[in-house]
């Protein structure tokens, strides 16, 4: 057929080049500007905000604050979401559709409410401390409001429904033939996982990691409620430079900053699946 | 097929399952608990409630309502463009004869890998520039709402189609188009109706990242200009009241009545399996 498919490609790819493309320089631009305060940015270009945060250890912790708590909290998403994914996957019944729909209705559902949940579970002188302390398990209420366990909590929820809808459609992908073979041949269930099913789903697992890492830091929704104003993650001082203090140039160069270490961080890790892939330890 | 035996195995497998559902749900059953309670109204929220009520949901402030419709009809609207932008690119990318085409696979993935806080930080800035240089002003507008979500939203469209794309089969164009269809019409009656299942996946995921998202609307909003999440996030802050409760467990009934919509219309698995 000789049409010209590739013509259709260029509304997309304009706009969103246009975006793109605007939206990234003028806002690296901006981050290279001092704040003159009422959010003026100074006209000269100049790297004082980057010195500034590359000199100033609050920045640096805030970055390798934001960075752990990303890492532990897709770690975490990981292990809790891959048992289900996996056991929804496998299942023949009706029950998969219902369990699948738990997951979607949780992703449909903004974050926000699911910290408003979190807040009234975890309260001081809500049910769950009244419940552990009559049981004698905790003899003061324990809290996760206002410290860095709370913010991965809140970062796993905001995760975990696409985490499970991923990873499900990584195991989808492995026949069941094979690991019915491996258990045939006299394999444990435990050997089946760690020699079949595992290696197998490895590289999905990855991609799904990164993405889930991506939005971890990203995310400041969990990291500003939950935190309490005492847990500075990068996307939270972004946001309070920007909205409350109104410095645009100092917000802008703390999303450079942020921006750089996510794509050093993502082909990092490309590169680390190559060689593992080339050193035949990934199956791929 | 392994034959059925309880195990200690199994065991652990019920129970880490039913862990991971209790705390991915207890959340939002939590929330439409205690937005029942009707004692205590003073002194913040209760669960499990004790005198059943449903005066929190008669004291829902107004501007709950105006942001529900605000984010409502913007997720619906980014969900068209991304769809109208989206699947001509993706019929472009797996059909065309274009080189460098994992190169356009790639660039229309960037706003995905981009972190949300970064791209809001940046439409405010570009809207910003482009008004001081104008006098057109984007930044607390539904067009420059509208932009930045489009632009992240678009890429779920494009991945999911080119998904279903990859697993079509030409011949059945080819067949369509050897008897005398015409170009338009085999695209309308053959390509089309076969690419559906991606369309509405990739359409529902647009629809969910407008409307559950915060870190761009943040930035792009302004008081009395807010989408929904934007007005709970700031309502955490200011008034945490059982009524603030019951317009988000209005909110997650809605999303049930979404799903069970989604699930008579287009079907879950569909819309699960065409995930990329």
């Amino acid at each position: 057929m000789n049409i010209r498919w590739d013509y259709l490609l260029i509304p997309a790819f304009v706009v969103s080049f246009v975006l793109l493309a605007a939206s990234q320089l003028t806002f690296l631009r901006g981050s290279l500007s001092t704040d003159l305060g009422l959010g003026m940015l100074s006209p000269t270009i100049g790297t004082a905000n980057y010195e500034t945060l590359f000199t100033d250890e609050f920045y640096l912790r805030s970055l390798w604050l934001t960075i752990k708590v990303s890492a532990i909290a897709t770690i975490c998403t990981l292990v809790m979401s891959f048992p289900v994914a996996y056991v929804i996957a496998r299942m023949r019944s009706r029950w998969a559709m219902v369990m699948l729909a738990g997951v979607v209705v949780s992703s449909f559902v903004t974050i926000v409410i699911k910290v408003y949940g979190l807040i009234v579970i975890f309260s001081a002188e809500g049910g769950l401390n009244a419940l552990l302390m009559s049981i004698g398990l905790l003899d003061k209420p324990y809290t996760i409001i206002g410290n860095v366990p709370g913010v991965v909590v809140g970062l796993m929820q905001f995760t975990m429904g696409f985490g499970v809808l991923l990873l499900y459609g990584v195991v989808r992908t492995i026949p069941v033939s094979l690991e019915e073979a491996a258990t045939i041949h006299g394999a444990s269930r435990a050997r089946v996982f760690w020699r079949v099913v595992l290696p197998l789903s490895l590289p999905g697992v990855i991609v799904g990691s990164l993405m889930m890492f991506n939005l971890c830091m990203g995310a400041f929704t969990s990291a500003s409620l939950l935190g309490g104003g005492r847990v500075f993650t990068l996307p939270v001082l972004i946001q309070r430079s920007v909205i409350i203090e109104t410095k645009y140039g100092m917000g802008a160069t703390l999303a450079a900053v942020l921006l750089v270490s996510v794509i050093i961080i993502n082909l990092v890790s490309v590169f680390l699946v190559k060689r593992l892939r080339a050193a035949r330890l990934v199956i791929a | 097929m392994s034959v059925k035996r309880p195990s200690i195995g199994s065991l652990a497998k019920l129970l880490w399952v039913g862990w991971a559902y209790l705390f991915l749900l207890a959340p939002m059953i939590v929330v439409i608990g205690s937005s029942l309670d009707g004692t205590k109204a003073y002194t913040g929220v209760v669960f499990p409630p004790h005198d059943l009520t449903l005066q929190w949901y008669k004291q829902i402030p107004a501007t709950h309502f105006r942001a529900l419709g605000l984010s409502l009809g913007l997720a619906l609207s980014v969900a068209f463009g991304a769809c109208l932008l989206g699947i001509p690119a993706a019929l472009a990318m797996v059909r065309g004869t274009l080189p460098g085409k994992s190169f356009f696979l790639a660039f229309f993935r960037a706003p995905m890998q981009i972190p949300a806080v970064v791209t809001g930080v940046a439409f405010l800035r570009l809207y910003y520039v482009v008004g001081d240089a104008t006098g057109l002003f984007l930044n607390a507008t539904f067009a420059g709402l509208y932009l930045g979500h489009l632009f992240v939203a678009t890429p779920y469209v494009i991945g999911t189609v080119v998904a279903v794309l990859q697993r079509f089969n030409l011949r059945l164009e080819e067949a369509a188009f050897s008897m005398g269809a015409s170009p338009w019409r085999t695209f309308r009656r053959v390509t089309l109706p076969t690419i559906m299942p991606g369309v509405h996946a990739g359409a529902l995921y647009a629809f969910m990242v407008s409307f559950s998202d915060v870190p761009i609307a943040m930035f792009l909003t302004a008081p009395g200009f807010v989408t929904y999440p934007v007005e709970l996030f700031f309502g955490i802050e200011t008034d945490f009241s059982p009524s603030v409760l019951a317009s988000a467990s209005l909110v997650i009934l809605l999303a049930l009545v979404a799903l069970l919509l989604v699930q008579r219309v287009i079907g879950l698995d569909t819309v699960v399996h065409t995930r990329r």
